[in-house]
Parts: structure tokens; C-alpha cells; sequence
């Protein structure tokens, strides 16, 4: 009896023993304001104010904030990555899953809603801007393309997004009809991509950059060939991506190479997000060629040292902005090159640099498609739609 | 405040046990009331005024009561303590249904304070108690509040009689039993964790992944039935568990709520293990004082009715819960006018043990397609809904997607295969299997020398790995709503 009760102490001494260690762990335990592993910022404190007390903001952010700041919490997420994998046979972990050392999220069903409605917004852009000119497209696969089905994983139907998106631009690839549809998929290769984002590899991708070049008619431009390359490969190591730190299992790092070269050496970049100036009561912009205007190198290698950027693929072009204008003083023609993209142009952009004296980048997920007319001369310039499947699935963040 | 979250876990619930057992015994109940009234206001930091004034005008009424015992005045402040309490809930809860639905008028929607139908079948059992002299009249206001506001089962049950836990709040914790009810409070606590972490919140995961796809196939409509089932009464239960749990790591016995439902063999036996307490308070306070079954047939059966009516309206306002709630009642007149005329000796006597082994199964198969189809409806917000889930359990419906492509099979079927281990750990932990084989286990270790030990150690290990493992998805995961606290 004496030994039972002996036992059943050291199990309620242990239960309070943990939970006051923890208590205390969480109190003195010192708070990071960023997460490596997950590239974002964490939780702030909140502040107690009548308002958010009453609101009840105050305890949600609490939450957050312990969840954010909880002791081991890296370790413990991996811990519940393992359970969800090996004890649960789940074939994934928060969407994530990791086939052949590439981790990819999932992405399914077709939305076929999403791609109608981003065929509407190319067409009013169209209509607004460039209603003479001939705009190309071309859809990015995201990893699925390449890894889901073959591993029993559900994806969109790629063919019918292709389908869909070419039927309701009305495209028959006729040199005198309004949309034409390029296509990029046949080189790529899942190695194109890194193992631990979603994002794909510079140097893999400059195939795609001559497709690009040749379609739009400057490759001559191009000094560079799909198997020859005039670049210089520089390296960024230890590169975790996004689906990294979303996955929660270890995966060795990636590692980034840029290219460059004299061309890309000389060309800067100007974004509206870096040449705003907030006044008193209204914000103004200073435009590309006013006084004062901020240029910046192509790869901007300072946001990586000052830990400015929590991804360090931002250093294609910067990261994301809503919009920027590169120009390049050594390219071989006079051609500017209009592109609405997302960011897996910002690696693809620099590569055409040696063809176009000014290549636009327009990122509707941070700007509205009514205010780009300030700020963006369509006129001659090529037009070049460059979608992932991701976004053409998702296209209501387009605004 | 939500027990399986952060805040509750290592802040509140190391620092309340601390300060609880550090005080001397007769300041506990005021540690008690204080720190549930913290936990209340941590998520209604309004309403716990409503609550607060709820309580003292009970207490005030019962004081009258008391007073005026000998006089006819008596019947007013009885009925008032039970009235007002019922006309708090009225307002909340269905006041906005009532006019817009029923009366055509529109009105604005009220936020529904958290618990309050627990609390108010809480204050109302005590208030019927104390006037018929099942209790005494607890004269300590702290005390009282302490009653009503205990925070393990304030929010969710389950539904605590002053009877219940009146010793304890009277006469303090019983320490010749404290470790024994302590530890065991722990368990259970750790195990309702899991259950709800685990279990629910992962099934639920599966349920939002078929609800978001719009379309499914046969195999899918079953699985996501059984699935929504699942994770009500891992969801509920969980939250019962732990409420039990923390009710004997603080020194309280808090009844029983849910007794394996699943395996019930009819919707009688069924609703005697779902929520029992809510079931026992509806028997108690509402189908006995209506003359129970000691009336006749048409009688008795609208007491059925009336009192299914009121257990589908408690859950919600809300036609799919007034539907529920007939539902049941529809089927219990059934099974007992089965049972009269199927249920004599003379039946009995007459039937194989082949026979009876089948209508075993048929039974259970009734059974589980009535609870299924019962959730379904309980589940939607709408009926609309719950109606095009029930005809997919028949390939038929809005759910059901015809001539559909090797892409949309193939997507159904990862769905399935992707949480098929956790539906059959819900199937299996939802019946008395996993302690049947804790006991042997027990008592085959036990036949050891050291047996003893090792099912201590065991026992200890699985309390910290369930507390580390809903940690980790606590602090990974988004998804830990409960389904619970709307009610």
C-alpha cells in the first residue's frame, strides 16, 4: 500500500513538476523575433489595453504569441511532423510532402472558376493597355507537375488548365490573334528546381530564358545557349525554402546560384515599394528618371548580410514587389519587355537582360491592375503574361 | 479559454494548481471562484459580468426562498430563480431564431456567451433542488459561485449537480483518496487531451478536406458520415474527459458523461451514454415532473416529444437542431412500441441463437446508420446541407458527382487513404476495446514481481508522451476549434 501510494506520488509530483518547468521555461526563456526554420517573423507581445481586452484581441494574440515563443518549438514540430508521417501514414505534414528529397506542396482541385477569371483580367488588361499589341503567355508548372501523380499525390489537371485558359483567351496561335500561348514546360525537369522551395533554379532555367527570347523574336540577343552559358555562377549555401520550414523534417539545405555577367553588373533596378516617400498626408512616388530616384543592383546580395529579407531567394531582382522596372544600359536592342508575373520571374527576368534595354515587372498581387497605367508605358514593348499553376489556380489574389 | 491550448496548459492550470493546494483549505473555494472567473473572462470578458449577475440573483432569490418558506410568497422567488436564468438563455440563444424565422421579423443576431447553456442548467438544477429540499441552501455566496463557475466544467460540461460536488466544496478534499483520485485525474485529463488533439482535431482536418472538395464519390460520403461522427464524440467526450480529469486533480468527483455510445444496440441505450448528464438533467427536471412513462400512451408520447424538442433546441437554434431532436423522439415511441409488441418471453423463447446473433447485428447496424445520419444533420448549419449529405449515403444529391474523371477518382481515393489510419484508431478508440487490453495487460504484468512497476511506469509514459505529442500539434497546427462551445 505504502509503495502504491510512493508511486502514484512520483506520477502527480512529475505531472505538476512539468507543467510549473514549463511555466517558468516560458516566462524566462529568451524570445526570438524571428523564425529561421519557418521565414517569418514571430508573434509580438500584445499590449494590454481596454480595448483589445474587451475585443478579446488580446488573448488571441497571447496565444499566438506563446505558440510563436514556446520552449523547443522546432523540436516539438518535428515530433508532430513524424507522428503525422510514420504513426498516422499520412502522406503529408500541414500539405507538405517529401518525394525523392523534394518536398512540394499540394495543390488540387482544378479551379477552373480561378482560371476563367484570370482569362477576364488578361483580356481587360488587354483592352486597357495594349489593345493592339499581341500578348504572349506561358504557365510555370509548379512541382506537382512533376512529382504528384507519379507518387500517388492528387494535382490539377494540367492539360485542362491549359485547355481552359487557351479556350477562353481564344487563342489558335495565329500570328494576328490577341493572346499567343508559348510554351516552357518541355525542357523543365523537376532537378530545375530546389528541393526545398517551390521556386525554380536560375542556373536550370536557361533554356526556358532562350525559349522566351527566341518566341518573342530577340534571340539573337542571347549570347547564351540551353547547354553553353556566358554566366558566372555565383553561390548563396544554405538555402531553406519555404516548404522547409512548412514541412517540419529535416532536408539538407539548397544551395542558390545567380548568374552574371557584364550586362547584369551593369543593370539596376527601380520598385515603387523603394521610391515611395510618405508625406504628411498622401504618398508620393518618385518616378525612374526624376532626381533622387533609388536604383538598385539586380542582385541585391545586401538584403542576405543585414537580414533584411527572411528569404534569400529576395535576392533575384529583391524580392517581392508590385512593381519594377530594370534597365539595362549594355542590352543589344532598344526593346522593352513587359512582364506580369509572380516570383518565379524574378530569376528568369535577369536572364534577358542582354535583349532588352527595360524589362517591366507588374505583380498584380500587390498592385491594382487600374493603377499601373502611371506609372507603365505600353506602348511598343513586348507583353509577356507569366503565370505559375499555383496562382492560375488561385488568381482572386490577382487584384 | 480552451483547455487544450497554450495559455491554459502551462500558465494557467501550473499556476492554479499551485495556488490551490498552497492556501489553506478553507480560503481553496475562494482560489476557486477567482481563477475560474479568470478563465471565463479570458474568452468572455463581458458576458462574465452576465454570469456574475446570474449568480447573485440566484442566490439572493434562494435566500428569499429560504425566508419565506412558510409563506405563499415563496412560489414567486422560486419561479423566478428559475425563470430568470431561462430568460437570460431565451434571449441569448433564441431570441434572434424566434423572431426572424418564426415570427418573420427581423432582428440583429446576439453573440452567445460562452456556456451559458451549461450554466444556466446548473443554477436552474440547484435552484429546483434547493426549493424541494433535495440540498441545502448553500449559505457561503463564495461557495455558491464557486459551484456554478468551477472552471473545469463551466464551459462544457459536464452538466454538475450541487449534490454532486457539494462535500468537497463543503468539507474540503478528502485525502484519504487525494492520490489515488489526483493521479487518476491526470490520466483521464491526458487521455481527453488526446482524444481531442489528436483524434478529433485530426479527423476534423479530414472532414474540412472533404467539405472543401464539393464533390465526392460513395466510398467518401460514408467515410466522411463516420468521419463527422467521429469527431463530435471525440471532440465532446475529450472535453468531458479532461473536465472529469481536472475535477479529481482539484478534489472533486464530477459524474461520468459518456459511456462508450457507439456500441449501443438501440437509440435508447444510446442516449444513456451520450452526455449522460445532459440526458439525466432533461429526465430528471423535465420528463419526470410531466408525468414520465406513468401516463397514458398519447400523453407520454408528447412528453417525449416535448422533451426532444427541448434537447434538440439546448444544442442549438437552429431548424437542424429542432429536427435532431425529433428525430430521436420519433425513434425511441418506435423502439418502444417495437419493444411491446417484438420484446415479451413469448418472442424471446421462440427465436435460434443464429436468429438472435443476426438480429444482434441488425440492431447495431440500425444503430450506427441512425447516429451517422443524426450527426449529419446535427453537423450542418443548414438542413439543406445535412439533406445532401444523408442522399450521398445513397450516391445521390448535389455531393455526388456523376461521369467523373480518372483525376477527381484519383483525388477521392488520397483523401481516404490519407486519413484512413486515424478513422480506424477514432473506430477503435470509440469502443471499449483499447481498455479491455489495458486491463489484460495489467493484469498479466501484475502476475510479475515487478509488474506492478512496470504498469506504473507505462501508465506514466503515456500520460507524458500524449502531453508532449499535444503539444507538438498544438503548437504546430491551426486547426483546435470545439465543436462544444457554441452550446
Amino acid at each position: 500500500m505504502k509503495e502504491y501510494k510512493w508511486k502514484q506520488r512520483i506520477t502527480i509530483y512529475g505531472f505538476v513538476l512539468c507543467l510549473v518547468s514549463m511555466m517558468v521555461l516560458i516566462v524566462i526563456s529568451p524570445k526570438e523575433t524571428v523564425s529561421s526554420a519557418e521565414r517569418r517573423r514571430l508573434a509580438e507581445k500584445p499590449e494590454l489595453t481596454t480595448k483589445n481586452l474587451i475585443d478579446k484581441s488580446f488573448m488571441d494574440d497571447t496565444e499566438k504569441y506563446l505558440l510563436d515563443h514556446f520552449p523547443f518549438r522546432d523540436k516539438l514540430r518535428r515530433i508532430k511532423a513524424y507522428f503525422a508521417y510514420d504513426v498516422l501514414q499520412q502522406k503529408e505534414n500541414n500539405d507538405i510532402y517529401v518525394v525523392n528529397g523534394h518536398a512540394a506542396k499540394l495543390e488540387y482541385p482544378l479551379n477552373e472558376a480561378s482560371i476563367k477569371r484570370l482569362a477576364v483580367k488578361m483580356k481587360g488588361l488587354r483592352q486597357q493597355y495594349f489593345p493592339e499589341q499581341t500578348a504572349w503567355y506561358a504557365i510555370v508548372p509548379d512541382k506537382n507537375y512533376f512529382l504528384a501523380e507519379q507518387n500517388g499525390f492528387p494535382s490539377i489537371d494540367y492539360e485542362r488548365m491549359g485547355t481552359l485558359l487557351s479556350q477562353e483567351l481564344r487563342v489558335d496561335n495565329a500570328p494576328d490573334t490577341t493572346f499567343r500561348f508559348m510554351d516552357i514546360v518541355s525542357g523543365l525537369t523537376i532537378e530545375d528546381y530546389y528541393r526545398t522551395d517551390t521556386h525554380w533554379r536560375q542556373e536550370c532555367i536557361l533554356d526556358v530564358a532562350r525559349c522566351v527570347g527566341d518566341m518573342l523574336g530577340v534571340g539573337e540577343a542571347l549570347s547564351f545557349s540551353d547547354s553553353q552559358s556566358t554566366f558566372i555562377e555565383n553561390e548563396i549555401k544554405n538555402f531553406y525554402g519555404v516548404y522547409y520550414g512548412q514541412a517540419a523534417l529535416p532536408m539538407e539545405p539548397d544551395t542558390i546560384v545567380y548568374l552574371t555577367s557584364e550586362v547584369t553588373d551593369a543593370a539596376r533596378v527601380w520598385s515603387l515599394e523603394e521610391n515611395m516617400q510618405s508625406g504628411k498626408n498622401t504618398k508620393t512616388v518618385l518616378l525612374p528618371d526624376e532626381e533622387g530616384a533609388v536604383w538598385k543592383s539586380v542582385y541585391q546580395t545586401e538584403k542576405l548580410a543585414d537580414s533584411k529579407s527572411l528569404d534569400k531567394y529576395d535576392v533575384f531582382v529583391g524580392g517581392a514587389s508590385s512593381l519594377q522596372i530594370i534597365r539595362s544600359p549594355k542590352a543589344a536592342t532598344q526593346k522593352r519587355l513587359i512582364l506580369f508575373r509572380d516570383s518565379y520571374t524574378s530569376s528568369l527576368a535577369p536572364l534577358l537582360l542582354e535583349a532588352y534595354k527595360e524589362i517591366v515587372l507588374i505583380d498584380l498581387r500587390y498592385i491594382d491592375s487600374m493603377r499601373i497605367g502611371t506609372y507603365v508605358d505600353f506602348a511598343e514593348a513586348d507583353i509577356l503574361f507569366l503565370y505559375n499553376t499555383s496562382i492560375i489556380n488561385h488568381s482572386e489574389m490577382l487584384k | 479559454m480552451l483547455f487544450s491550448s497554450i495559455t491554459f496548459l502551462y500558465l494557467f492550470l501550473p499556476f492554479t494548481i499551485l495556488l490551490y493546494f498552497l492556501i489553506p483549505q478553507k480560503g481553496r473555494n475562494f482560489v476557486l471562484l477567482v481563477m475560474s472567473l479568470l478563465f471565463y473572462a479570458w474568452g468572455e470578458p463581458v458576458y462574465v459580468l452576465l454570469m456574475l449577475a446570474q449568480i447573485v440573483v440566484s442566490y439572493v432569490l434562494l435566500w428569499l426562498v429560504d425566508k419565506f418558506r412558510a409563506s405563499r410568497a415563496v412560489r414567486i422567488f422560486y419561479i423566478l430563480s428559475v425563470f430568470l436564468p431561462f430568460a437570460a438563455l431565451f434571449y441569448f440563444k433564441y431570441f434572434h431564431f424566434f423572431m426572424d424565422t418564426i415570427f418573420g421579423i427581423q432582428t440583429k443576431a446576439i453573440a452567445l456567451p460562452i456556456g451559458i447553456s451549461f450554466y444556466t442548467f446548473q443554477i436552474a438544477s440547484y435552484c429546483v433542488d434547493v426549493y424541494r429540499g433535495r440540498v441545502k441552501r448553500q449559505r457561503n455566496l463564495v461557495t455558491y459561485a464557486a459551484y456554478v463557475t468551477l472552471f473545469p466544467q463551466l464551459v462544457a460540461g459536464p452538466i454538475v449537480r450541487y449534490s454532486e460536488i457539494e462535500q468537497t466544496l463543503t468539507q474540503g478534499i478528502d485525502f484519504s483518496s487525494f492520490y489515488e483520485n489526483f493521479k487518476r485525474g491526470v490520466v483521464r485529463f491526458a487521455v481527453g487531451m488526446g482524444k481531442k488533439v489528436l483524434i478529433a482535431n485530426v479527423i476534423g482536418e479530414f472532414v474540412t478536406e472533404v467539405v472543401a472538395l464539393g464533390t465526392r464519390n460513395l466510398a467518401l460520403s460514408w467515410a466522411y458520415a463516420i468521419a463527422v461522427s467521429l469527431q463530435i464524440y471525440f471532440d465532446f467526450s475529450g472535453y468531458s474527459d479532461m473536465a472529469i480529469g481536472l475535477g479529481g486533480i482539484l478534489g472533486f468527483q464530477f459524474p461520468e458523461n459518456f459511456r462508450y455510445p457507439f456500441i449501443s444496440r438501440s437509440v435508447t441505450e444510446f442516449w444513456r451514454r451520450w452526455h449522460i448528464t445532459l440526458g439525466a438533467w432533461f429526465r430528471d427536471y423535465v420528463y419526470i415532473p410531466m408525468g414520465g412513462n406513468r401516463v397514458s400512451m398519447p400523453r407520454w408520447i408528447l412528453n417525449i416529444l416535448v422533451v426532444w424538442l427541448f434537447t434538440g433546441l439546448w444544442h442549438g437554434a437552429g431548424w437542424n437542431f429542432i429536427t435532431w431532436g425529433l428525430l430521436f423522439a420519433v425513434l425511441l415511441v418506435v423502439e418502444k412500441g417495437v419493444g411491446k409488441l417484438f420484446g415479451g418471453k413469448k418472442y424471446a423463447a421462440n427465436i435460434t441463437d443464429f436468429a438472435k446473433a443476426v438480429i444482434g447485428i441488425l440492431k447495431q447496424g440500425y444503430v450506427i446508420f441512425v447516429i451517422l445520419v443524426s450527426f449529419l444533420i446535427f453537423h450542418n448549419d443548414s438542413l439543406s446541407g445535412a439533406i445532401a449529405d444523408i442522399q450521398s449515403l445513397f450516391a445521390q444529391g448535389n455531393y455526388i458527382a456523376h461521369n467523373i474523371g480518372s483525376m477527381e477518382k484519383a483525388v477521392y481515393a488520397y483523401i481516404l487513404r490519407n486519413r484512413i489510419v486515424i478513422l480506424c484508431v477514432g473506430l477503435i478508440g470509440s469502443t471499449p476495446l483499447p481498455l479491455w487490453i489495458w486491463t489484460k495487460v495489467q493484469e498479466w504484468l501484475q502476475g510479475y514481481r515487478i509488474g506492478d512497476r512496470v504498469v506504473c511506469v507505462l501508465m506514466d509514459m503515456m500520460v507524458l508522451g500524449l502531453m508532449v505529442l499535444c503539444t507538438a500539434y498544438l503548437i504546430d497546427g491551426s486547426f483546435n476549434p470545439f465543436l462544444y462551445f457554441r452550446f
